[in-house]
């Protein structure tokens, strides 16, 4: 078990942000920095994802022949997909069961689950191809696809490590220049989070991760970078602030380079998460020192962050039935928000519980 | 009665000046006897923008966005939802047009959810017409009306500052909410808001409860009494198409010196 550290810290101040946000009017939402920011928790989460790729690449598989790094990180993939679908179908049953309990079929139409409960057949294909998503729960779907280009990264990584952030963004503008996205079967949409928009800001994080290269550089030039970044992250309160974005019809074509688009993950926001990690970086030492008891609790959020993600997800949903029937009051709020914390330490707690358990046992003589 | 004397007068004028004027009088979609209802339940507004687009070229772009009924919750296929529908109606109301029918349709969503999806949407499919479902899911989620007015309020400056036209869609009749006091209270605020405006608002509850009266054995609702089904999406689509043409076709009477 990882010592808390700056990493895992963030991560799970990431996770628990993504629970508040994803219970819309939730009171305790004001608090979160996406209200004075252009990104949010999942641009953290997902550069965060590709900065702790690089370290598992750079350190427990770095001796790895290349077929046996591909075949780990396509393993990681499928352990993310299955998460996802199960987290899918507690998702169905909570929005099923809250229809029945509190007699409402629109509840059924919540998050995109209409078609599933409705036009089964197409929609469940769409379930496990991931081409059907329901609303707040498609993260995981973006993280499977980009898993599953890991073992490319991988390999442009040991073969050819300069070509990585150029192709990365060539991908990323022609996307934007095109407006190309995956599309959403059997409801005619296109995927909320778009995977090769997002690539762009697994590839920084799993560039910044490392030790030498563009991360080597930024370490040696911290300070000015964080003052290039102060205006930046300035700028980007106030606009959140004030609830402005350029209008989308008036900005020159490609029109997606120039607006605050989160699906299509805009400029403006991979600049601004870039600019939080310059001026945030290596606040952790000073916050363990204030407050070691949250840098703990944090830092074991991040250190199981699936697990901790899948029961923040499910318990988000449920926050929002339940605030749709009782109506959301500073009470109520408080509730979710104290189960959904509390809930997610214990998942946190009893997986390293879990992992120190099995340990001992793995390595005890096989019985005849 | 001077606005039907208007019309009019404007069909006659229009009659004969130009080719695409021509299209004006006969350009019609017929509704099916399963899906006959009264006219006046869908007052014309002039389409003026999609009028124009329609003069300077032969497309005719088309925004869909809503939550189920739009992307079709209860259909039996894709084919069968209302925008899928409506396409095929145009293409023979409005000959020689080409119809590009884009369906952004999110089920569940409510009215502010989707102002903001419209903005981007509207910038990147660039439509000459938005056709809008919306007030279900707010009346049920018991957003105050007078938050939903002021968000659609704000929507319709902006695409009339844009020169996008819009057709409002308001909420299904199904027995199950008719007594409803939230739901009453969004219909009315979207025909205020809709009257405010001056934008076309197909009364789709009114519609529907014309027909359910005239033909109460006739089932237009799916098993769950809250969404359409086939024949439900079919008389939405035509009473939209009907709007739509019938707003294209509609010019407030101009001068002819002022010019086309």
């Amino acid at each position: 078990m990882r010592k808390p550290n700056e990493i895992d810290f963030w991560r799970g101040f990431a996770l628990v942000t993504i629970f508040v946000n994803h219970v819309p009017g939730l009171w305790f939402e004001r608090f979160t920095f996406r209200n004075l920011s252009l990104s949010d928790s999942a641009e953290l989460f997902v550069l965060l994802a590709g900065w702790s790729l690089r370290m598992v690449v750079d350190t427990q598989d770095a001796g790895l022949p290349i077929w046996r790094l591909v075949l780990r990180l396509g393993g990681r993939a499928v352990t993310i997909y299955a998460a996802q679908i199960l987290i899918t179908m507690v998702a169905l049953a909570l929005i099923a069961g809250a229809s029945i309990l509190f007699d409402s079929p629109v509840v059924l139409d919540w998050h995109n689950a209409g078609p599933v409960f409705v036009n089964p057949v197409e929609a469940h294909v769409g379930l496990v191809a991931l081409t059907h998503q329901l609303g707040y729960f498609n993260i995981l779907p973006l993280y499977v696809v980009l898993m599953f280009g890991a073992p490319l990264i991988g390999l442009v990584y040991r073969v050819a490590r300069p070509a990585l952030l150029p192709i990365s963004l060539t991908v990323y503008f022609t996307t934007l220049a095109l407006g190309v996205n995956l599309p959403t079967w059997p409801v005619e949409g296109r995927w909320f989070l778009n995977p090769f928009a997002w690539q762009l800001i697994f590839v920084l994080g799993f560039e910044l991760g490392g030790r030498d290269g563009i991360a080597r550089w930024a370490q040696g030039h911290r300070m000015a970078l964080r003052w290039l970044a102060a205006p930046i992250v300035l700028a980007g309160a106030w606009a959140a602030l004030t609830h402005w974005s350029p209008d989308p019809i008036d900005v020159p074509d490609p029109k997606l380079i120039f607006m605050f688009d989160k699906t299509f993950l805009s400029p403006a926001r991979v600049i601004h998460v870039l600019a939080l990690v310059a001026t945030f970086a290596g606040a952790f030492a000073v916050l363990a020192g204030w407050l070691p008891r949250l840098a703990r609790y944090f830092s074991m959020l991040g250190r199981n962050s699936l697990n901790v993600f899948c029961v923040g997800s499910v318990l988000s949903l449920a926050g929002q039935l339940l605030r749709f029937q009782l109506g959301g009051s500073l009470g109520i709020d408080a509730i979710v928000l104290l189960v959904g914390l509390f809930c997610m330490g214990v998942t946190a707690w009893v997986s390293e519980w879990r992992a120190r358990s099995a340990a001992p046992l793995s390595s005890a003589p096989q019985q005849a | 009665m001077a606005r039907a004397l208007c019309r009019a007068l404007v069909l006659c004028a229009a009659a004969g000046l130009s080719p695409a004027n021509a299209l004006a009088q006969d350009a019609d979609v017929p509704l099916s006897p399963q899906c006959d209802a009264p006219a006046a339940l869908v007052p014309l507004e002039p389409l003026e923008n999609a009028a124009s687009s329609l003069q300077r070229g032969r497309v005719l772009r088309i925004l869909a966005i809503g939550s189920s009924s739009t992307s079709g919750v209860g259909a039996s296929s894709r084919a069968k939802s209302y925008p899928a529908q409506i396409s095929g109606l145009l293409l023979q109301a409005l000959r020689g047009v080409n119809v590009e029918i884009t369906n952004r349709g999110v089920s569940g969503e409510v009215a502010k959810t989707a102002a903001e999806r419209l903005k981007s949407e509207v910038a990147l499919v660039k439509p000459d017409l938005v056709i809008w479902q919306l007030g279900t899911n707010d009346a049920l989620a018991r957003v105050p009306p007078a938050e939903v007015e002021e968000t659609v309020s704000t929507t319709l400056d902006w695409l009339k500052e844009n020169r996008v036209d819009i057709v409002l869609v308001g909420p299904q009749y199904t027995t199950r909410y008719a007594r409803d006091p939230n739901y009453t209270a969004m219909r009315e605020a979207l025909r205020n808001v809709a009257a405010a405006h001056k934008v076309l608002y197909v009364r789709r509850f009114d519609a529907m409860q014309a027909i359910a009266h005239a033909r109460a054995s006739q089932e237009m609702m799916a098993s769950d009494n809250f969404h359409l089904n086939d024949l439900g999406y079919q008389c939405m689509a035509e009473h939209i198409a009907r709007a739509v043409v019938g707003g294209i076709f509609l010019r407030k009477f101009k001068p002819w010196s002022a010019g086309p």
